[in-house]
């Protein structure tokens, strides 16, 4: 399926984040003018984990990040964020936004609730160079709206089964990046990582993708070089 | 199936009916789209469109309009909505003592089986007609949507969607051209929606192209309610090819 997301020859958006509506030239882009990371994927996938891991690595790289949640009936996500990343990030930049039940509609239909926390939150700390979002867990046919996100992370796990990437569905062959998460659990779920990466490669088309172990930071690195060839990370000053 | 012709024939220029409160309340509650008839998983098309390349999100409310001007202009207005105005006059013109002139609703929806050529499109005008069935008979009841329903029932018509809607606006009292129209602007809806879902449009673009259909749906609904039921005929080839390829693809989001 030809998609916006993560259709890298139709999107100008990915060589110009700040302009993400050039395409419809007279639509102004809403949200603030702060490059936004778009994660999403199935329940339990290591979402919340994998913005843990990246929040502490782009702060000591000088970013100045915030974090939206969305959760699906409490707060639990954007608690556990705070919690987990006290003292690297200020716990007011992380903000939850309940979905009514809905994650896929709260950043593909309708995701004026998203675009207004994200506005309010880099108005509060007007310093923000990147908003990192995490969907609410869904399934494999959730996207962003271009109208959110500049750039669309697909999250899966290896505990889900090695046969999720031939699955397909629009995350995970049409997104920006690919990440397939928990890898250290492999040989404990019975999961064949080479069959994994031959299946992502096939049904990516050349897009990338990543394996990440969110707790130990394998593949972190990788991950933050893909936002950077984005351009979804702005020049950095040194931290201070 | 043919009538004897007169009461099929063009209508002449029907005046413009006022419509009640309470049957604009009745349109609103019909054409939402919380309304459960089951229109949210059809693209029309659409995504068959997304699969080979020909809509993108590049297209933008240009593209997308231009290709939802088409669908209603020569496929939905001039078959869907043709049907749904004979299924209303087949209630709002019915004979004294009749609940229903079931003939006249029954070849209705007979031709707009016979006009629509993918199956894929067939079966899902009937499905979400029989869906809607299930629900309205619950919901409104009424004698012209029971005989209509037990029509269907029994085999002896298919039961499309806007045959179905056709009955069901006439019963609460809507005037023919606001019927047409709501069922051409739900049609639009739905798919603008399946833009968003496909990634071909966001929330803005989807509504902006809404918008540009408004004056094609009011121009194809009032043709729609002109045109004899004989006349009933669309013509999109590429559509239809879409729709017959869809049938085949391994992947779908849609049942459409």
């Amino acid at each position: 399926m030809s998609h916006g997301q993560g259709s890298h020859s139709h999107h100008p958006a990915h060589e110009h984040p700040h302009d993400v509506a050039e395409h419809d030239q007279d639509l102004p882009r809403l949200g603030g003018p702060v490059p936004r990371v778009g994660i999403g994927g199935p329940v339990g996938s290591g979402k919340t984990a994998l913005i843990e891991a990246l929040v502490p690595l782009l702060v000591a790289e000088g970013h100045r990040p915030v974090v939206v949640t969305n959760d699906i009936f409490t707060q639990e996500d954007a608690r556990h964020v705070r919690a987990t990343l006290a003292g690297v990030l200020e716990e007011d930049k992380v903000v939850g936004v309940e979905t009514g039940s809905c994650p896929h509609t709260a950043v593909r239909d309708d995701p004026t609730m998203n675009l207004d926390a994200v506005q309010a939150l880099t108005e509060r700390f007007p310093d923000t160079d990147v908003v990192l979002l995490e969907s609410g867990g869904d399934n494999l046919t959730l996207t962003y709206s271009r109208a959110l996100a500049d750039f669309f992370v697909f999250v899966i796990d290896v505990g889900e089964g090695d046969k999720i990437p031939r699955k397909r569905g629009p995350g995970i062959t049409a997104s920006d990046l690919l990440v397939i998460n928990k890898i250290d659990i492999a040989p404990h779920v019975r999961a064949d990582l080479s069959v994994m990466e031959r299946d992502a490669r096939m049904v990516r088309e050349g897009r990338p993708f990543v394996l990440t172990d969110c707790f130990s930071g394998t593949g972190l690195r990788q991950v933050i070089d893909h936002l950077r060839a984005a351009g979804v990370l702005a020049a950095t000053r040194a931290p201070v | 199936m043919q009538r004897n012709g007169e009461s099929t024939a063009p209508p002449a220029r029907e005046a413009p009916e006022a419509m009640s409160l309470a049957a604009f309340l009745g349109c609103l509650q019909l054409t939402d789209s919380a309304f459960p008839s089951g229109r949210y998983t059809q693209s029309s098309g659409l995504e068959s469109f997304v699969q080979h390349g020909y809509v993108t999100a590049d297209s933008g409310r240009q593209g997308l309009t231009a290709l939802l001007v088409d669908q209603l202009e020569h496929a939905v207005g001039p078959t869907d909505g043709v049907a749904l105005a004979w299924a209303h006059r087949a209630v709002s013109r019915r004979a004294p003592g009749q609940e229903l002139d079931l003939a006249l609703a029954v070849e209705a929806d007979q031709r707009l089986t016979a006009v629509k050529l993918a199956r894929e499109v067939r079966e899902s005008s009937t499905r979400t007609g029989r869906s809607l069935l299930r629900t309205a008979t619950t919901v409104f009841g009424g004698a012209a949507l029971e005989a209509f329903s037990g029509a269907v029932r029994s085999g002896a018509t298919p039961g499309n969607a806007a045959v179905v809607t056709g009955v069901l606006m006439a019963q609460q009292g809507i005037p023919t051209d606001h019927a047409v129209a709501a069922e051409l602007y739900a049609y639009a809806a739905g798919w603008v929606n399946a833009a968003v879902r496909l990634g071909v449009a966001d929330h803005r673009v989807a509504q902006a192209v809404l918008h540009a259909g408004r004056p094609v749906v009011e121009r194809t609904g009032r043709l729609a309610c002109r045109t004899a039921l004989a006349d009933m005929a669309g013509s999109t080839p590429l559509a239809d090819l879409m729709s017959m390829r869809h049938e085949h693809a391994p992947l779908r989001l849609f049942m459409s």
